[in-house]
């Protein structure tokens, strides 16, 4: 805890401060108004409409990304799922399962033709 | 252009400073001037507090917009001249110690204006801040606290710790 002196430096110390607060400035307000608007750049203020845009645009963004993530129906499974339960295939055969409906498959001959098809 | 009235309130001044006017601009910076400076004077010294006042108020004029309320015009500007102090004291602290820095004594009294520097350049700058707005402006915790931003309880300890540490500078216990 402060003793007595200690308060009475402090507030000594505090008027001090007080004095030295209170000397004019250097440079007086009017003469520190003209420099600071001689040095004032343009500046394009944003105005409400803009702000409206900007907020529809992340909306719609959020949307977008929401939707994107989003897991798809079960008819649509992804190709994995559709791995999962595919036949055995030959060696020569390759197969792209595209979506749930669209498979193609890539059968390698040996004189290097493809035959293809889609299923 | 849009004309700006003499008595025009500092919310109606900010709103024709949105609107483009410089004239509404330069009313408030001349009102604020004074202000600004002492707050400066106390945390970075008289050798750079016009300077930092002068780029903290064209640093006011792009970032205007981002003010969102018009009657808070004074803490914000404020803040924003506080935030640059710190800056230049950060640059200070790389080149020669604050109390080094000599301070112009043609306004009073040499002596009492050298160690009441002397002293606040001990400090940490929050800790002058603090001081400077409790002693010299009058202003109530909640009202520093925005101007600093930190909390009323922040503001009070910071004002403990700096009266302590005057205490002690003052007594000669710390050099």
């Amino acid at each position: 805890m402060r003793n007595v002196d200690d308060e009475d430096l402090i507030r000594s110390f505090e008027d001090r401060l007080r004095e030295r607060a209170g000397r004019p400035s250097a440079i007086s307000a009017s003469v520190a108004r003209t420099r600071v608007l001689a040095q004032l750049p343009d500046v394009s203020r944003p105005v409400p409409w803009m702000r409206l845009m900007a907020a529809a645009t992340l909306v719609v963004v959020l949307i977008v990304a929401v939707w994107l993530g989003s897991p798809r129906p079960a008819g649509e499974g992804n190709a994995a799922q559709t791995l999962a339960v595919a036949p055995a295939l030959d060696p020569n055969v390759v197969m792209w399962v595209i979506d749930s409906r669209t498979t193609v498959y890539f059968v390698l001959s040996r004189d290097g033709s493809e035959n293809r098809g889609v299923s | 252009m849009a004309l700006v009235s003499v008595d025009a309130t500092t919310p109606d001044l900010v709103q024709a400073a949105l609107d483009g006017s410089r004239d509404a601009f330069g009313i408030l910076v001349g009102s604020h001037w004074d202000r600004l400076v002492r707050l400066a004077r106390s945390v970075v010294g008289d050798f750079e507090a016009e300077d930092v006042v002068q780029d903290s108020l064209v640093v006011a004029w792009t970032r205007l917009a981002g003010l969102s309320d018009p009657q808070k015009f004074g803490p914000w500007v404020s803040r924003i001249v506080f935030r640059r102090c710190l800056r230049a004291n950060h640059r200070q602290r790389g080149r020669i110690a604050l109390e080094a820095i000599p301070e112009p004594s043609r306004w009073c009294d040499p002596e009492a204006s050298l160690s009441a520097w002397q002293v606040l350049a001990r400090l940490a700058p929050r800790q002058r801040a603090v001081l400077h707005l409790t002693a010299v402006e009058g202003m109530t915790d909640a009202e520093i606290a925005p101007v600093l931003g930190i909390t009323a309880a922040s503001v009070r300890a910071h004002r403990r710790r700096a009266r302590a540490a005057v205490a002690r500078i003052v007594r000669g216990g710390e050099s």
